[in-house]
């Protein structure tokens, strides 16, 4: 009992341990909800919701009529499950804390501003979300829960996904990569 | 209605999952694209391969029907996935 207490309470657990957890909550929404794990749909649907009801004109396209349709879906609760266990995740191992721009790794490479970590936050989020959209799914919605059926399209995006990532930090770090 | 509550508790474990990789951090995220912490891949491709086991035995057995496979469309899911690599790399999210 107390070595489970101790494994629970630890702040990382081994990535092989937390990804069997994570592969048999893959195959629960299959198999309960018939649905596939996700974030960016979530992200998009609601998009559409709040973009509808400010600018039903501009949003009256394919994309939000008929690809992402809005509305509070599976993938909306999802979502919000996510970010409830992941605060829980951080109380369990008594990490928790509001941080504005705490990674020292950051840090060192970007300088100490706050403002630069919250916009480059920013703008990478759109360019992510961007991509998300165009390729069908982000890293769960699509390379894991895509590749856990073999879709072929989940291991396409994977590889674009590493070449670019590589490639920028690449860029980012120069002699410090 | 059944089906959000399902929702919300497989997020709540989702979430849980994540932050225990350690994905919630940028020098984790970023530190793969460096090729200095694997724990990202390591996560993912475990994750992938438990629930292709599950997914496919519990096919065989009749149990489930498979939800409508994310579409290829090569240019697409290629362009997606550079552009998204960018903006990971970028955020570290």
């Amino acid at each position: 009992m107390t070595w489970m207490k101790t494994q629970f309470q630890k702040e990382l657990w081994s990535p092989y341990v937390a990804g069997i957890l994570l592969g048999i909550v893959g195959v629960l929404a299959v198999w309960l909800s018939n649905s596939l794990l996700g974030a960016s749909g979530a992200f998009e649907t609601m998009a559409g919701m709040i973009g509808k009801a400010l600018s039903p004109k501009l949003f009256d396209n394919m994309y939000f009529n008929f690809i992402m349709p809005p509305g509070i879906t599976w993938g909306v609760v999802l979502f919000l499950g996510t970010i409830v266990g992941g605060g829980l995740g951080a109380l369990s191992s008594k990490t928790w804390k509001i941080s504005v721009n705490g990674d020292p790794q950051w840090r060192a490479i970007f300088g100490p501003q706050t403002w630069k970590r919250w916009l480059l936050g920013f703008v990478g989020a759109i360019i992510l979300e961007y991509g998300a959209g165009i390729a069908g799914g982000c890293t769960s919605g699509l390379a894991i829960s895509g590749g856990m059926l073999l879709a072929p399209a989940a291991y396409i995006f994977i590889a674009g996904m590493f070449a670019s990532g590589i490639l920028t930090t690449l860029v980012i770090y120069r002699k410090r990569y | 209605m059944t089906n959000y509550i399902i929702a919300l508790v497989l997020g709540v474990l989702f979430g849980f999952s994540l932050n225990k990789a350690g994905l919630t951090k940028y020098f984790k995220i970023v530190n793969v694209f460096r090729l200095t912490d694997f724990a990202v891949l390591k996560f993912m491709l475990t994750a992938l391969v438990v629930s292709m086991i599950g997914l496919y035995g519990l096919r065989g057995m009749g149990l489930i029907v498979f939800p409508t496979i994310p579409a290829t469309y090569i240019a697409g899911n290629l362009i997606g996935g550079l552009i998204f690599g960018v903006g990971m790399a970028l955020s570290g999210y």
